[in-house]
Formats: structure tokens, C-alpha cells, sequence
């Protein structure tokens, strides 16, 4: 099972070129069950990265592009009269499908990100009275623009709970780009790729992570972590209980990926500026100081 | 005298603590005397005997101020930036096997702060000092020390926990002193085309795209036009510390200043100083790189 | 000043001031009142603290009212003004250092109090104020645990028990001084006993009163009750109406007298009775230092006895006395008031006529109170002018003291030498330790007449007419008329047939009885004789010695218990890891704060490459049992860690 995805991290990366660490945190992202919220300036490969996720482990795609005039009917779906049998039908909008990619998520009013948030929160859309389950695994990843760039909506800090992980390509390093530029283009690879999964493989693996080892010294140094970001003022706002979940599913996903049945404090370390750095600091330069500080300044033992 | 080492994180050794009477120890002794005195001449045991316990008492109560701090183990928490004029908060963590009651931490000279670590987890103390200057405010030797459980002891010892904060330079408004990249006085100019601002319409010309071409005023049958964008030269705002006049510590001030105000004016900018190049951007890692600059500027990196 | 520092400070001066009430103007209690009820309104911020005109006003009052319901400047004024002092204190108490002093202060009193009643209830309740005084030198620490009442208080009551083995070893051992110069005693309020003069009704009034006189604890087993009379003085001197001491005891002739058959040896712990004579049997000796022998073969102390008292004496019960007496003495007497009593001086010179020998003439005045109808009473009826013929010849109704006079004027008249002895016959033996309890209502009178070939010889005319009263005690004496503590029908003393009561009455009895002994007793004679057959200790340095060592002990006890060494880290992990950690920074390599155990290990193996191995098996074995919860790689540890040990050197 391991090793199966094993197999899709490399396949991802030989599409997306020169981010491991960043791909490794996305598959650990979908293995803790959690979306994902990519920020970065356009053309870094967000797309790719998502697209190939899903060919890889065989999930349905979908896309939405955010724009200011999106309708949560166009990401929900709409009821459309049926003359034939004289009902209202209702037509499924693109967020029924296994993994969507929800593009620049901050051009959108708020009132259609939250109809995004509310759908991912609970896992199935209400519409007009009927519940309509969305599929499992169910996996969003988000991107976003740094808000600095005009005519944005900045998700509020209680949506970015939402998400389990924020990432951030970032420029491709030298040596990748010039692997990009000489290569085929990624559409092209991304068609080829064939999925490595079979359907119900990826759950099974989601179950292996939950049952990772989490001894109570790790438990306490998480909680050592909160405690921190809770007590001093120098973090606007402490790490929820959820956080601390997220924290510790994420770090389960992340050792079960390195091969370990049991978890140590590096992983939590390896997953924090993920899991933690929207959550404490608005943008991510000053969310990224404030983990560093926490991961000096706590005792790990 | 043997003294702590400086460290981050310091546990409490018995040989680091010291004890010593306080005042109200001392005159717990002077007390004593008269009560013997009254034990003597009555040839009173009970009397004798409370004298005793009072001795005793005393002598109990020095192990338990002893105890109070031993095994403490304080560590060095964030601290925060400040600007100089204004107090720097230093923050530190106190734990311990146990719970201990009444420590006093301070800076000497300064007030001290009382704190009881509970039986488990750390208790968070959070001690000010001012900044007066500009650049790295090094945390003096902490003084922590107990008093309990009667006050008759004082059971102290003193700790360099290596804390320091950054201290900006004292923000001074006053002067327009900040200036667009460029030149000028401060309010810019536009200057060629860009994509900024809407600056008028002109007559089309073959070469100009499609894009831009007024196509309301042509369906008003008023002809093409071609929608003129102007972009800012060189768009943002440049603070130079060189091109300042008055005093160093002053410009420091006034370039400060300028960089708050154009933080939360949410405009990019840029800084220059020593040679160095901030920017231009916006955001608070700039402001932290610049008010930092600022603030180490001619003073070395380290502290 | 923290409100529970407060609350416990005035709950401690309530404390402290009230067994004060016995002995002090009760107003002191009101003054408290009005100063903590006004104290409190200050802390609520209802009133301001008086201002100092007012202070000044409160304390002139105060000086006018203890000086108005004092009698000159004792003990007693002294202590008032202690207390009031004490009590105003509160007024002008804002800052820690003020409650500080109030604190002080109230340990003061404290000791004071002791002056007044060193009783073991007393000093046991004594420790109530204490630990509330502690409560509040607690309470001033600005701490959580100060802000909980029964915390504190249970802080304070650990500190205590703490200091309790050093305190029994200051007790034990600081040397014990004379009183370094006289201080104005205690005014003991109705301290009935002897005196040196009696008359027939202050042995009634004695007779009332159930108060403790002395206890006598034996080294062997006790005489018998009839042998047990206890001397405390002689009166020589009849006036007619009452005898008296005479007025010049000669101090400097100490008596003669020549030790004979096996002497008994006890020693006596001694209420207080503000007079300077101690009890003893004949003839009494002591190694108290500072006690004379009489002429008359009294005990006589260098100062009223006002603290309790204990004494070791031997007594030589066979010993002859003054066979050779001097002039003086035995014209002492033979005094007589030149008139008066015609009957008994005649009958004297009938018997002085019918006996050649004096004590075939004794043994015909005992026959006399033995056959004749004398009664003893304690309720004798009122007699005249002559108040020997009207009890010899009329009433024939009384007790001791008539029986002891009247024997002793009649004996002089007939020109033998007599005197009277008072003091104290039986009392009431505590199996359970051996010892005897003697009471005012033992208080007896006898009488001492002197042969030329055999000395003194004692005679109790009680005894012929109410053996009882000698056998068995005042109140079998006495029973008939159901006069004995008539006037206190609660005393425990009258119901000594109940026996589980008079059980309770003993043991309670002999507590105090060991407290007096050891407690109260224990000052420099008996120090000495403790630490000699205890401990050894025959000088001042070896004293020393001892006092240094065995405070040392329990303190030494007492820092292990608070470190607990086998209390910290009980994770052997944590322990194993700690001291991996020590190795590696002796070699430079330090783990910082935020580094994880694994980083750490991989940082440490690239820095010693060739220890890379048992670097990484350590670190591999740990964080297995700290992190998988693999508890048999704990095991490993140790070995692991002697490994790398190894390869490091």
C-alpha cells in the first residue's frame, strides 16, 4: 500500500518538477482526510499539481475558476425545470466530484466561498431541502492569490480553519525550471499519466493513517505548542482544538508516508508550518515567523 | 559568588540558590530575645518552648524558601520588538516538578513580578524593560527569588537567560520626508503610459490595440477614440536615509515613522540604507526588514 | 495588605487575647471589637484609618482606663498594656511591614500569657493562636495558596509538625539559667494555703478548697498515710486567739540533728503559694540550691515560691532532732500569753501533778480526747474569750487546729516544750504513677514537743480522736456531717466513689502531674540530672555539642524529604535520555530546545562519524519506548548508553 503511493509521489513529480516536500504535504494533506489551500501567484503550477494528484490516484476533477461573479449555484448546482416531467431537477454543480480544484478561491464574493467552506465542512450540499452526499473521498484544494493583489476577497481566519494545510510552491528552482522549459509541456504528461490507485485503495490507506501511533509524549509536545500560540500575545490568535487535530492527523499522514507506525515530534515539526502557518498570522510572511519562533522556543521533550 | 552561566533554559541547582534573612527575619530574631529573656528570669517553659518553636519555625522555613526555587527551571520565551521610548516585553516561562508558590522575578532595580507555577504545565511571566535606544536591548541578569512560605527568608538567585528584543528607532512624525523614487516632492508624477490610472482620451491612431478603444463613444457616433492609462513613474515611494538631512538618530526616527505610516497606508515602498535595497514591496516582512535595518543600522548585526 | 492576611490576623488577636480574659479588664475584648469591626470598614473602603489626633485620644483612654482598673504598675498592668498595645496596633496597620509587627507582637503575648497560666491546657491551646499568627505571616505572601483558607492553613499546620523535633531538641538541651534579675511577678488571685498565722477558721476556709497544694512523686514505694505529715512551718507564738510564726526565726542556728534509719527519697513539684517555706517530711533535705534548713526544721526558699516549683528531697523519718536544744528555742516554747484559759491551766497543773514522766503525761491527753465525747467537726460552734477552756471543757467540737492548740497550750503549761506545726497530712495516692496529689483541704495541724534524751517528738491529737481523718482523709473524717466541699457540689473530688469518674479524674491528674514534672520542672537542676543519666552530659561543651548534632539531624531529615531525590524523575527514560544528552555535550553537541530527539541523533552521528553507530541505536532504542510505546526497547537503553560511553572515551 505504501509503496503504491510511494509510486504516485514519484509519478506526481516527474510532472511537477522540483517540489517534493510540497507534494509529499499535499498527499499527507489528502491522506488526514483534509483540503488543501495552495497560495502562490498565478502560473506556479497550481493546476498541474492538483490535476496530477487526481489523475495519479484516480479521482474524478473538477475545476471551478473563481470569479467575482460566481453564484454558489454555479459551484452547488441549480435546480433546472424538467418539461418532460413537469419537476424541478436537480443538475449536480462541479464540486461533486472527488477532487476539486477550486482556483483562485479569493476572487470570489464571500457569499459563494462560504457556499465552497459549507459544502466541504459538512460533506454534502443542501438544496432546497434535499441533502445530496458528495463523494468520498471528498477533496478540495483551494488556491489563492496573495491578498496584497487587488480585487480580492481575503478568506476570513474562521475559513482558513477549514483548511487543513496552506502551501506554497513557490518559483521552481533553477535546475526544475530548466527542466520545464526543455520538456514536453505538462499537458501533454498529464495525459499520459494513468492512474496507480484502484478505487477504495486510497481510503484504505486513509484508515492505515488513523491508526498511527501517538504516543503521549508527542500528544504533550503538541499540546506544548498550543498551549504557547495561546498563552502570548505575540500570536493573534491561538491554535484552536481543531487545529490541534489537524496538526495531529497531518503528522500521522506524514509518518505513515516516511514508513513509521508511530509518531515523533518531527513530524509534527515537518507539518506545522503547514497545518499552523494560516492559522496563526494573516499573511504567510508573518504566520511563517511565528511558527519558526515555535519551533525553536517549544521543548520537544 | 558562583554565578549562572548564560543560557536559554536554566534549571535551578542547589548550589545557585542562596538564601538569606529578609527584614522581617531579622526582626523575628530581635523578637526572640525579648521572649527568651521573659522564658529566663520567669523560668517559664512554655514560654521557653514557643521561643523555640519560633526558632525552630524559622529554621524550617529557611529549607522550605531553599526549596521553593530549587528545581526551577526557567526558560527564555519570545520578545517582542519595540520601538525605543516605550518598554520592552520580555517573556519567561517558569516551570517545575511541582507546584511552588510566590517566585519573584525581576530585573534588579526594577519591580518584581510574582507568579506561583502550578503542579503541572509552566507559568508565563512577562516582564517589561525599557528601551531607550535603538538596536538590541540585552536582557540584564534575572533575578528570581522567594519568600515563602513566612517571609522570614529570602531564597534568590540570579539568572542570564540571554533574552533580547530589538528595539526600533523612536518613531518622530514632523517634516515631509519621504519622496518618490525618482525625485520630487512627494506627490509624483505621471509619466508615460501605463496601466494605473485613467488618465483621458485621445484620437486612434492604426497602431493602437483594440482593447482600449472607447467603444461606447463610438456607438455615440463621437468616432474611435483609444482610452489613455497613465502608470506612476517609477510607482512607489523611496526612503533614503542618505539623501536626508539632520542628524543620524533623527533621520533613523523620521524614516521610521515613514515606513509605519506607509505600512498602514498599504503602499509600496522602498528603503534604502547603507547601501542596502528593501523593497520595494509592501507587507509585513518588509516593514519587519526595514524597521529592522533601521534599527541595526551602523550597529552590526549581532548584539 | 491581602484581605485574607487581614482576616487572619484578626481572627489570631481574638484568638490570643481571649484566655487574657481571666486575668485582664474585660474591656480589652470590647476594645478589639470596636478596632477590627473599624479596621474591616477601612478595608472596605468605608472608612479612612483614623487620623493620628485620634490614635493619640484612643490611646490616652486606653493608659487612663488600664491605669483607672490597675493597682500600681505590676505584672499585671504590664501584660494590659501588652494587649492593649497589641490591639491598637490593628489601627495603623496598612502596609505588610505594620501587620508584621502585629504578627510579633502577638507572638509576645503569647509568651506573656504563659506567665499567667503554663498550664498544659493552656499551652496547648496557646498552639491555636499560634497557627493562626502563621496563617497570617502566610497570608502575606502574595500567592495562590494564600488565597485559600484551608491551604494555608494546612501549610502553617505542616510547618509546624516540621519544627516540632527541633523544638523538642532546643527544649531539651539550650541551656537552662537562673533568672538573670527579679521582674514583678504575677499577682496569683485567691492562692489560698498556709500562713504564718492561723486562726481556728482559715483552716475551715482551707478545708473548702479542693486547689492543689503540691505533688509528690516517690523514687520507692510510698510511705504509709499515716506517716505522711508534710511540714511547712512552725507557729510558736499564741496570742490567746490565734498563733502565729514568731516574730524572729533564727535564722543563723541551723538545727541539730543526727540522721538515723533509712532515708526516703521523692521530690515535690509545688504550686505556687507566694510564700517562701517548702513542704517536706521530717527531716527534709534538698539539693534545690538556695534552701535553708529552719530552726525548726523547715524548708525555707530565698524567694516566695511563684512559679511551680520542683524539688528532689530525702527525708530521714527516724532521724533524732535537737537532743540538745538551745535556750532560745525552748523558751520559744514554752510561751504563753500571761492570762487567760484558767480551766486548761489547771488542768495541766493536775496532770503535771498525776504523771512524773511527760509522756506518760501525752499518753494521758490522748486517752483524755480518745474517751472523752470530742467530736471532730469542721463546723465547731462559736466559742468566747477563752477559747481553749470553752473547747477543752465546754463544746468539745472541732478539728485539727483546736485539738493541736489546745494540746500544745497545755502541754506548755504543764513545762514541757511544745510548739504547733502546720501543714499538710496524707493525700491522695495515683496508683497509676506513683505519686501523691495533696490538696488545700489536707492542710493539718500538729503538735511537736521536746524531750532533753530524745528531742522532738511529733503528736497529732486528731489522730486519737478522729483516726479516719488520718487513715483515710478529710472527707471519710468529715462524713456523717456532709461537710466536706459542701460549698462546691460540682468538684470531682466528691465523687470519687463513682469510679469510672474518678478514673478520668486520675489520669487527667496525672498528665498534669507529668507535665508539672517534666514540663514546668524542667529548668536548670533537673536539666542537669536529665542530661546526666540520659544523655551523658556532664559539661557545657559536650552540651554543645549534642545541641548542634542533634539539631542538625532532623534538619538534615527534613532537606532530604523536601528534595525527595526518589520523587523527581521517576521516568527512567527521561533519565537515560538526560544523561545521552550530557555525554554528547561533553563532546560540543548541545540539543536545542525546539530540536527533536531524531534530528538531534542524525546531527550528532554526522558530528561524531565514527560513533555514528551507538549514536543512532540509542537514539533508535528511545525513541521506540518514548514514542511507540515499545516499552522492552527502555531495556536496551542502559546498555546502549554504556556503548556509546565507551566509544567516546
Amino acid at each position: 500500500m505504501r509503496t503504491k503511493l510511494e509510486r504516485c509521489l514519484a509519478a506526481v513529480n516527474e510532472v511537477v518538477l522540483g517540489k517534493e516536500a510540497q507534494v509529499r504535504l499535499a498527499m499527507a494533506c489528502l491522506l488526514a482526510r483534509g483540503h488543501l489551500l495552495i497560495e502562490d501567484l498565478p502560473g506556479m503550477g497550481k493546476t498541474t499539481l492538483s490535476h496530477t494528484l487526481a489523475r495519479v490516484l484516480g479521482l474524478g476533477f473538477q475545476r471551478i475558476q473563481f470569479t467575482a461573479d460566481l453564484l454558489p449555484g454555479d459551484i452547488l448546482g441549480t435546480s433546472v425545470f424538467d418539461p418532460r416531467s413537469g419537476r424541478f431537477t436537480f443538475h449536480p454543480g462541479p464540486i461533486f466530484a472527488e477532487l476539486v480544484l477550486a482556483d483562485e478561491i479569493n476572487r470570489a464574493t464571500p457569499k459563494s466561498q462560504s457556499a465552497l467552506l459549507e459544502a466541504m465542512e459538512e460533506g454534502q450540499v443542501t438544496h432546497e431541502g434535499t441533502t445530496h452526499a458528495l463523494p468520498s473521498p471528498f477533496f478540495v484544494i483551494a488556491t489563492q492569490n496573495p491578498s496584497n493583489q487587488g480585487g480580492t476577497f481575503a478568506l476570513p481566519e474562521s475559513q482558513l480553519d477549514r483548511f487543513l494545510m496552506r502551501l506554497s510552491l513557490g518559483y521552481p528552482a533553477l535546475a526544475a525550471e530548466r527542466d520545464l522549459l526543455l520538456g514536453t509541456t505538462r499537458r501533454a504528461l498529464l495525459a499520459h499519466i494513468q492512474p496507480l490507485l484502484e478505487p477504495g485503495e486510497l481510503a484504505e490507506a486513509q484508515q492505515a493513517v488513523s491508526a498511527v501511533h501517538a504516543s503521549t509524549a508527542v500528544v504533550d509536545y503538541v499540546l506544548r505548542l498550543a498551549t504557547v500560540t495561546r498563552q502570548s500575545d505575540a500570536f493573534g490568535s491561538g491554535l484552536s482544538p481543531r487545529a490541534t487535530l489537524a496538526l495531529l492527523a497531518a503528522a500521522r499522514a506524514w509518518a505513515w508516508l516516511a514508513g513509521r507506525e508511530y509518531l515523533i515530534p518531527e513530524d509534527v515539526q515537518a507539518v506545522l508550518p503547514a497545518v499552523a502557518g494560516h492559522r496563526l498570522g494573516h499573511d504567510s510572511n508573518s504566520g511563517d515567523a511565528q511558527v519558526r519562533r515555535l519551533l525553536d522556543e517549544v521543548p520537544v521533550l | 559568588m558562583r554565578r549562572l552561566p548564560a543560557a536559554r533554559h536554566v534549571r535551578l541547582a542547589p548550589r545557585q540558590v542562596f538564601i538569606l534573612p529578609t527584614r522581617a527575619g531579622w526582626a523575628l530574631a530581635a523578637a526572640v530575645g525579648p521572649m527568651l529573656l521573659v522564658a529566663v528570669n520567669y523560668q517559664n517553659s512554655p514560654a521557653y518552648a514557643l521561643t523555640f518553636l519560633l526558632v525552630s519555625l524559622a529554621l524550617v522555613s529557611l529549607l522550605h524558601a531553599w526549596r521553593t526555587l530549587l528545581g526551577v527551571e526557567l526558560r527564555a520565551g519570545p520578545a517582542e520588538s519595540t520601538f525605543a521610548g516605550q518598554a520592552a516585553c520580555f517573556q519567561i516561562f517558569l516551570g517545575a516538578d511541582s507546584a511552588r508558590s510566590a517566585i519573584a522575578l525581576g530585573w534588579p532595580g526594577m519591580e518584581r513580578v510574582l507568579v506561583d507555577i502550578p503542579e503541572t504545565g509552566e507559568a508565563r511571566v512577562e516582564l517589561l524593560l525599557p528601551a531607550l535606544r535603538r538596536g538590541w536591548l540585552v536582557a540584564p541578569r534575572l533575578r528570581v527569588e522567594s519568600r515563602f512560605p513566612l517571609g522570614l527568608w529570602v531564597a534568590w538567585s540570579g539568572v542570564d537567560l540571554q533574552q533580547q528584543a530589538l528595539v526600533y528607532p523612536q518613531p518622530t512624525s514632523g517634516s515631509p520626508m519621504r519622496s518618490r523614487a525618482g525625485g520630487g516632492d512627494g506627490d509624483g508624477q505621471p509619466a508615460g503610459e501605463g496601466v494605473d490610472d485613467f488618465r483621458g482620451l485621445r484620437q486612434h491612431q492604426p497602431a493602437d490595440g483594440a482593447r482600449r478603444l472607447d467603444w461606447k463613444a463610438f456607438s455615440r457616433g463621437q468616432g474611435l477614440r483609444v482610452k489613455e492609462f497613465a502608470a506612476w513613474a517609477g510607482g512607489d515611494w523611496l526612503l533614503d536615509l542618505d539623501s536626508l538631512p539632520g542628524p543620524l538618530e533623527e533621520r533613523l526616527s523620521r524614516l521610521c515613522q515613514a515606513v509605519l505610516e506607509l505600512c498602514s497606508e498599504g503602499r509600496p515602498f522602498e528603503l534604502r540604507v547603507a547601501g542596502k535595497r528593501l523593497g520595494p514591496a509592501i507587507g509585513a516582512a518588509h516593514r519587519e526588514a526595514c524597521l529592522r535595518a533601521l534599527a541595526l543600522h551602523g550597529l552590526g548585526e549581532a548584539s | 495588605m491581602p484581605r485574607h492576611a487581614l482576616s487572619w490576623l484578626l481572627t489570631a488577636q481574638l484568638l490570643v487575647i481571649l484566655p487574657f480574659v481571666a486575668y485582664l479588664p474585660a474591656w480589652l475584648v470590647l476594645l478589639w471589637l470596636g478596632c477590627a469591626a473599624w479596621r474591616v470598614q477601612v478595608y472596605r473602603m468605608r472608612v479612612p484609618l483614623p487620623p493620628s489626633w485620634l490614635k493619640g485620644l484612643l490611646l490616652l483612654a486606653v493608659l487612663l482606663g488600664l491605669a483607672l482598673s490597675s493597682s500600681g504598675f505590676d505584672l499585671n498592668a504590664a501584660a494590659a498594656l501588652l494587649v492593649a498595645a497589641f490591639i491598637l496596633k490593628v489601627l495603623e496597620m496598612h502596609r505588610r511591614r505594620d501587620a508584621l509587627v502585629v504578627v510579633f507582637l502577638g507572638f509576645f503575648v503569647l509568651v506573656t500569657g504563659f506567665l499567667f497560666d503554663s498550664g498544659l491546657l493552656a499551652t496547648l491551646y496557646s498552639l491555636v493562636p499560634f497557627v493562626a499568627l502563621l496563617a497570617a505571616l502566610i497570608g502575606l505572601q502574595e500567592s495562590e495558596l494564600a488565597r485559600r483558607p484551608v491551604r494555608t492553613l494546612r501549610l502553617a499546620g505542616t510547618l509546624l509538625l516540621q519544627a516540632l523535633p527541633l523544638l523538642l531538641v532546643l527544649f531539651v538541651l539550650f541551656p537552662r539559667l537562673g533568672p538573670l534579675w527579679s521582674l514583678p511577678q504575677v499577682k496569683q488571685q485567691g492562692v489560698s494555703g498556709l500562713s504564718d498565722r492561723m486562726a481556728p477558721g482559715d483552716i475551715v476556709e482551707l478545708s473548702q478548697s479542693s486547689a492543689l497544694a503540691f505533688r509528690v512523686g516517690f523514687d520507692g514505694a510510698a510511705p504509709p498515710r499515716t506517716e505522711l505529715y508534710w511540714r511547712a512551718l512552725t507557729l510558736e507564738r499564741f496570742d490567746g486567739r490565734e498563733w502565729s510564726q514568731d516574730a524572729a526565726p533564727a535564722w543563723p542556728s541551723a538545727p541539730q540533728w543526727q540522721a538515723q534509719g533509712e532515708p526516703l527519697r521523692y521530690s515535690v513539684v509545688m504550686e505556687p503559694s507566694n510564700r517562701t517555706w517548702l513542704y517536706g517530711l521530717d527531716v527534709a533535705q534538698t539539693e534545690l540550691p538556695r534552701v535553708r534548713q529552719g530552726a525548726d526544721f523547715r524548708l525555707e526558699h530565698w524567694r516566695p515560691v511563684d512559679q511551680p516549683l520542683l524539688y528532689p528531697v530525702t527525708s530521714w523519718p527516724a532521724a533524732v532532732r535537737e537532743l540538745t536544744a538551745p535556750a532560745a528555742t525552748l523558751q520559744r516554747a514554752l510561751q504563753l500569753p500571761d492570762a487567760g484559759n484558767p480551766q486548761a491551766r489547771l488542768w495541766a497543773r493536775q496532770l503535771r501533778a498525776d504523771h512524773d514522766q511527760p509522756q506518760a503525761l501525752v499518753q494521758a491527753m490522748l486517752s483524755h480526747f480518745r474517751e472523752q465525747p470530742y467530736v471532730y467537726s469542721l463546723r465547731p460552734p462559736p466559742v468566747g474569750v477563752h477559747i481553749i477552756d470553752d473547747f477543752l471543757f465546754a463544746s468539745r467540737k472541732g478539728f485539727c487546729l483546736h485539738y493541736a492548740g489546745a494540746m500544745t497550750f497545755v502541754l506548755r503549761a504543764a513545762g514541757i516544750p511544745a510548739r504547733l506545726v502546720v501543714g499538710y497530712q496524707g493525700g491522695e495516692y495515683n496508683p497509676s504513677g506513683n505519686y501523691l496529689t495533696v490538696r488545700q483541704f489536707d492542710a493539718h495541724a500538729w503538735v511537736e514537743y521536746w524531750l532533753p534524751e530524745l528531742g522532738w517528738q511529733r503528736v497529732d491529737p486528731t489522730f486519737a480522736v478522729a483516726p479516719e481523718r488520718i487513715e483515710q482523709g478529710l472527707e471519710q473524717a468529715v462524713d456523717e456531717e456532709q461537710s466536706f466541699l459542701a460549698d462546691a457540689p460540682l468538684n470531682l473530688l466528691r465523687y470519687r466513689d463513682i469510679s469510672w469518674l474518678n478514673g478520668l479524674r486520675l489520669g487527667w491528674e496525672r498528665i498534669n502531674y507529668g507535665w508539672q514534672r517534666w514540663v514546668l520542672g524542667y529548668q536548670a537542676d533537673q536539666q542537669w540530672r536529665v542530661l546526666k543519666e540520659w544523655f551523658g552530659i556532664l559539661d557545657g561543651r559536650a552540651l554543645a555539642g549534642a545541641l548542634l548534632l542533634l539539631l542538625g539531624a532532623p534538619l538534615l531529615l527534613l532537606t532530604v524529604w523536601l528534595i525527595a531525590p526518589w520523587r523527581r524523575r521517576a521516568d527512567p527514560l527521561s533519565r537515560q535520555y538526560a544523561r545521552f544528552e550530557a555525554l554528547l555535550a561533553r563532546h560540543g553537541l548541545r540539543r536545542a530546545i525546539g530540536e527533536g530527539p531524531r534530528d538531534f541523533a542524525e546531527r550528532a552521528a554526522q558530528a561524531l562519524a565514527a560513533q555514528r553507530e551507538p549514536i543512532l541505536t540509542f537514539a533508535r532504542l528511545h525513541e521506540q519506548a518514548r514514542y511507540a510505546d515499545q516499552s522492552q526497547s527502555g531495556h536496551g537503553l542502559r546498555a546502549a548508553l554504556t556503548r556509546l560511553r565507551r566509544c567516546l572515551r
